[in-house]
This record gives C-alpha cells, structure tokens and sequence, in this order.
C-alpha cells in the first residue's frame, strides 16, 4: 500500500512499512548516513541521517523511522544540519589529525561528511585517543584511534560473514571496536576477507600493504620479478581511474604492468583453467570412488580458514587444490624457472588480487616448497591503482598488450572465477567432458548466474544429475553447512566465495562499492564468456601443453606435489 | 627431519611466550636455547653459535633487541636474526624489515608484529634457513 509524504514541502510516494530514508533515497533525496547499511536492519546508532518530523519534538533517524501517510519532513531545515554538524563535530573531537597521512585521505566518509557540513573549526578538543595499530594480521589493520564506532564492521563480520572476530568492547568513551580482550586480528578468528575494511567509512581497518617489498624486488638487480593478475582485477581496476564500472582493461593493465618493471605477466585465469582441470578430476574421481561428498571448492582463502576454524569435521570436503594464486606460484617457480633456466630463489613473484585473505594465504607454510614461498606478495587491486598514480602511469594512454608465455591464453571459463557461480560454471563444463565425453549442450548455466547469496540447481551430466550449490557470503554458507551436517544428501558440489558476490566485490576492490557497480563487473565477465570462441578449460591448449610437457596428467603425481596440498583443524587463539 | 640439530636461539623477557614458543619449535624438531634478557644472550653467545636467533625488541631497555641484533650480525652476518616485537601496539611506532634499507639499521632478515602465530614463526625461519 502506498502512502503520500510531505519532504521539503513537495509530496512524494512512499511504501507503508518502509522506512523514511528508504523513501528518501528513491525520491533521489540526498541525506547523509554513516552507520547505515543496506539490506541490513538499521541501528540508528550514529544520528548523521536525523530529520525533522512535524509533530515530533526530537529528531528522528530517518534510517530507523517507519514512515506515515501525511507525514511531513524537512531533511535540510537549519536544527537538521546543526545537528548533523554537532555530530561530525564531536566525532573529530578525539581524531587523529593525520589526513594528509591517512590511506583514506580524499576517499574518507568522515573527511567528506566535515567538508559537506561546513567543519572549518574545531569547536570540541576531546582527549585523543591512545590506542594503537594492530599490524599483526598479514592482511588487515586495525588503527582503533580512527575508529568512530559507527559498527560497520562489526554488522558485515556476524551479519554477512557469521565471523564475529571483532565486536564492540569496554563501556562509553572506552568502547572499542576490536578481537576478543583487545588481542591481536593475527590471532582472532578474523578470516581476512576484508569486508570490514569495504565497509569502514575512514582509516581505521585498511589492508596490509606490501607495496614496499614490491616495489624493493622491482630496483633489485638480482631479483626476476614476475606478477600474475586474477579473473577479477581486469574488471574493477578502471574504476579506480574514473572509468565506469564494468570497463576490461585487461589488455592495458598488462601493458602497464610491464611498465612498472615486471619481467613477466601473466593471467592467473589461466591457472584458473588449471584448478578447474584438478578440480573436476577430484570430483569425477570422488563421484567414481564414493569419495567425500559434497565437495566444496577451495579457491577463497576465507573460506578455507573458516572450515578449519568453525567446521573441521567437513575438511574432508573440501577440494584438495590449492588456488589459481597458488598454482600460479607453483608453477613459476617450478616449470617456468626450469624452462627459463632461472634459479626459483631469484624469482620475487608477485600476484594482483581482489582480495585481502590471498595476503595470508601466501605465507601459509602449506605453500611453502622447500623453504621458497610459491608467492611471495600479495597487493590488492587498491595497491597496484595505488603504484600506477604514483608512478604516473596513465590506465588510458597504454596500448593493450597480451600476456606473457609460457601462460599465455586462457579460456572465458577461466575469466568466470572472479564472479560467484564462475567456478561452478567453469568446473561443471569440465566435468561434463570428463564423464560424457562429450560438451554441454549449452555452457551457460542460467540458475548459477547472478547475485543471488545461495543458487541450488541439479545439473544433468551424461546418466548422472548432479545436485550443485554456488554460495557467497559465509553466513549464507553456515546455512549451507548446517543443513548437510544435520543430514541433506542431494547436494554433490559445492562452490563457496567468502565476499557476497565473489571476488568482483572482494575486499580488496575500490573502496565505495555499490551493488550497480557489483552487477556492471559481473556483466562484464560474462560479455567476456559470450563473446571469446575459448569457453571451456580442458579445450585451452597452453593448459595441454603444460601437462603433456611438465605436470603429467591431472591428479598425477607432479599435480600432487605441486598443485594439491591438506587443510588441518585451526583453533583460533580466542 | 630436516630441522634436526638446527639450533635456535629464542631471547624475550616474556617467560610465558618463550616457554611456550621453545615447546612448539622442539615439536618441529628444532633444538632451542633461551635467553631472557640481552645480557644472558650476549653471554650464551659467548660460546655457541645458533643456525637461527628470534629476538624481542624491548628487553631491559627499549632498544635492546636492537643492540643485540647488531652484535648477532657484527660477530658473524649470516646468522639470520628474526626480530619480534609489539613496539607498533605499545608505543605506536611503526618500523619494518620490508627493504634492504631497512635491513641495514635494523641488522633483522624479518620483523613480526606481536601477536604472532606459531605458523607465520615457522614459515620465517624456513625460508631463512635455505
């Protein structure tokens, strides 16, 4: 049922039931918000969102307030933006004053919310605050002084992730938002995923940035610096220069890279076809041999972590494969080096990812060959927009190049990874040709495609039906999790991504992410994946060649060594 | 095992956090000796040579895992020397072993930030020990 609301004088249609700023925004009125987030229940916590209501002796939270038919509103009256002023003013009370430091100078909600306001003075001096960073975890840091407790975070990490590593602790001005008895994130059961850090609205979560090693390796004369770039990067990057959503910019990426002193580049979509090889044999192998079933994937590093930490009964489950990052650094350090003639310690191998838990996935001693990490750092899609503004690389005025051989082509199966569904998608067109002999009638699977948190479809695969899951987001996956505890059979495949969305919404994408933006670069991967002729894994003639000249046969015995390796039950220290 | 007679000189005045790093290092089959203050490892140093030495950064004075890396590095350079600290949780300052420059004055291969797991300990000395 529709109601009609007054705001600023003019009428406008609102839903009964829904809230006031819901309405606001679809009339495309602006209010401000901090601790707001979609498709969450509002807490009402921060105050930024208030409105004057006619009748209503305080202002209330528009993000909280249900609206009534004839209400009337003024979201911009003098009392609404002395309030909303009042409050950034109290909240710079006690912040650091470190802006032209900060990582989010410019890209800061605070910073922008004071400007927008009209702060051109300080009007409170609050006792500032003494907490330090936490840069133990490889991935994420915590900076408590430049938290504004809007909770943000700590709703992403139990609402969406059903994590809860961080919670608000202590009382009034002490409060805190941070790991149980304020310990370390290196030792909570933070799974790195970095949602927190998409969702903090100023500097106090960020990533662990290893641009210094990076760019160390890259003046090193006795280092061979190679990167490799995931499925999902090509499509996010151009945003960070300004370009709309959606935009490929795999081809200058390449080119930019090679300017930034990278010997080689090379296209972790390509080692994506590689797990999907690994991968489907592990699951023919399964379905033939009455192996564990369901199988989960295994390529988000968030979610393995919170297998071993909240499920290590269902480890078995899980893929042996390592991940398209990790099979990419064993494999340059491994048949590449051999072929080049290059000693594997030379080799500083660097990879691009979407991602914060990949940072901690790579200084995991499982992936360690022989004392040689097969990665040695991991920059986000953010870093490396970082390194080109400050090497003054321009995204726009490069040529689009190829990537580097021996890994030079990929298929589109390949490219899917970096949405949710992809790797499904990839491995069932595998699978398909592996038990059938023959490919799928039709490679696009319309029910595995799109946002939607938990897909279950039954896919016929030659005499069989398989039943398979795509899910993104972990809570969505607890769900999931607890259901086949309790007992559910029909389910044979399982795909999970840490981030709602997958790897194009990874935490470790352009900051200010909305859900149109999301959509743009899934668009994006699937234009790749209809309009390029190479659409399965097993048709890619590079992955042929690496198996006929190095790895064998898949599940072999170099796979093994090289490609696979065990998770183990973790216990979170707290 | 390959980490037999490796010896690992363990120096941190936080006795809890050294016992329980020296029990898990034996498990992977390293032998261990500790020390708990800069003075007593300059003394073990005296007569032993470890393969490894971890070292806290704040030990009687502030900068005493400074002083003790460099006169690991001075007696003999290619002992690898991890330095492990909470200074960034204590005190704010932020310092790193990142880059060759950084090596240089901090004498550390690695630097780890309190709190540290097991695992990460374990990947360093690894790759320092090839």
């Amino acid at each position: 049922m529709n109601v009609n609301i007054e705001v600023n004088g003019k009428m406008i249609q609102a839903k009964s039931g829904e809230t006031v700023l819901t309405a606001l925004r679809r009339a495309a009125i602006q209010v401000p918000t901090l601790c707001y987030m979609e498709d969450l229940l509002p807490t009402g916590a921060c105050r930024m969102c208030v409105v004057e209501v006619e009748g209503q002796r305080n202002l209330v939270p528009s993000c909280a307030y249900p609206v009534a038919d004839g209400m009337k509103i003024q979201t911009h009256s003098p009392r609404v933006i002395r309030a909303r002023k009042t409050v950034v003013e109290l909240l710079l009370a006690n912040h650091p004053d470190d802006c032209l430091y900060c990582v989010r100078n410019r890209n800061c909600e605070l910073q922008k919310l004071a400007e927008s306001l009209g702060v051109r003075e300080r009007r409170y001096t609050g006792e500032k605050s003494e907490h330090k960073i936490d840069s133990s975890s490889p991935s994420i840091v915590r900076d408590p002084a430049k938290c504004i407790l809007c909770g943000r975070c700590v709703r992403v990490c139990e609402e969406v992730q059903g994590v809860s590593a961080i919670d608000f602790t202590k009382r009034g001005s002490k409060t805190i938002v941070g790991p149980a008895f304020n310990e370390g994130l290196n030792v909570s059961s933070c799974i790195n995923c970095g949602q927190c850090v998409m969702v903090c609205p100023t500097g106090a979560l960020r990533e662990q940035s290893y641009l210094k090693e990076v760019i160390n390796a890259l003046k090193d004369p006795n280092k061979y610096v190679v990167v490799q770039h995931a499925p999902a990067v090509s499509v996010t990057l151009a945003e960070e220069f300004g370009l709309k959503p959606g935009t490929d910019v795999c081809g200058t990426m390449t080119a930019a890279l090679r300017s930034l002193g990278f010997k080689r580049v090379f296209d972790t979509s390509f080692t994506a076809d590689l797990t999907i090889m690994e991968e489907a044999s592990e699951l023919v192998h399964r379905i033939k041999n009455g192996g564990k079933l369901p199988m989960f994937t295994s390529c988000s590093p968030g979610w393995v972590k919170f297998v071993e930490e909240f499920y290590p009964d269902m480890l078995e489950h899980v893929s042996s494969c390592k991940s398209p990052q990790q099979m990419m650094g064993a494999i340059i350090k491994s048949y590449f080096a051999q072929k080049e003639g290059i000693e594997p310690g030379k080799i500083f191998s660097v990879s691009i990812m979407p991602c914060t838990a990949k940072k901690f996935e790579c200084q995991r001693p499982e992936m360690l060959d022989n004392g040689i990490p097969d990665v040695d750092a991991v920059l986000t899609t953010r870093e490396l927009a970082r390194i080109l503004r400050m090497r003054g690389i321009e995204l726009g005025a490069l040529t689009p190049e190829g990537a580097d051989t021996p890994f030079g082509e990929r298929s589109t199966a390949g490219k899917l990874f970096g949405a949710t569904g992809g790797v499904m998608e990839a491995a069932l067109r595998t699978a398909h040709f592996m038990i059938t002999g023959q490919e799928m009638d039709s490679m696009k699977i319309q029910a595995l495609r799109g946002l939607g948190g938990t897909k279950i479809s039954h896919v016929k695969v030659g005499p069989l039906e398989l039943g398979v899951a795509v899910v993104s987001g972990l809570l969505n996956a607890r769900k999931l999790l607890d259901d086949i505890r309790a007992g559910r059979k029909d389910i044979h495949f399982i795909e999970v991504m840490t981030c709602p969305g997958g790897c194009i919404a990874g935490g470790g994408q352009p900051l200010g992410t909305n859900l149109d933006a999301v959509r743009s670069r899934m668009q994006a991967l699937y234009k790749i994946d209809r309009e390029e002729p190479l659409r399965t894994s097993h048709t890619n003639k590079w992955i042929e060649r690496l198996y006929k000249e190095f790895l064998g046969e898949p599940l072999g015995h170099k796979s093994h060594e090289l490609l696979h390796t065990h998770y183990v039950k973790r216990e979170a220290v707290i | 095992m390959t980490n037999d007679n490796k010896t690992i000189l363990l120096v941190d005045d936080d006795i809890d956090f050294i016992t329980a790093q020296k029990l898990q290092l034996e498990r992977a089959g390293f032998k261990v000796v500790m020390a708990e203050s800069q003075k007593k490892a300059e003394e073990t140093l005296m007569t032993l040579r470890p393969d490894l030495a971890i070292v806290d950064l704040m030990l009687e004075y502030k900068d005493s895992g400074f002083a003790l890396c460099h006169h690991i590095k001075k007696k003999d350079p290619t002992i690898p020397v991890i330095l492990v600290t909470g200074v960034t949780s204590d005190t704010g300052l932020e310092f790193d072993a990142a880059t060759q420059e950084e090596r240089s004055w901090v004498k550390a291969n690695a630097m780890l930030i309190k709190p540290v797991r097991f695992e990460q300990l374990l990947w360093e000395i690894e790759q320092l020990l090839q």
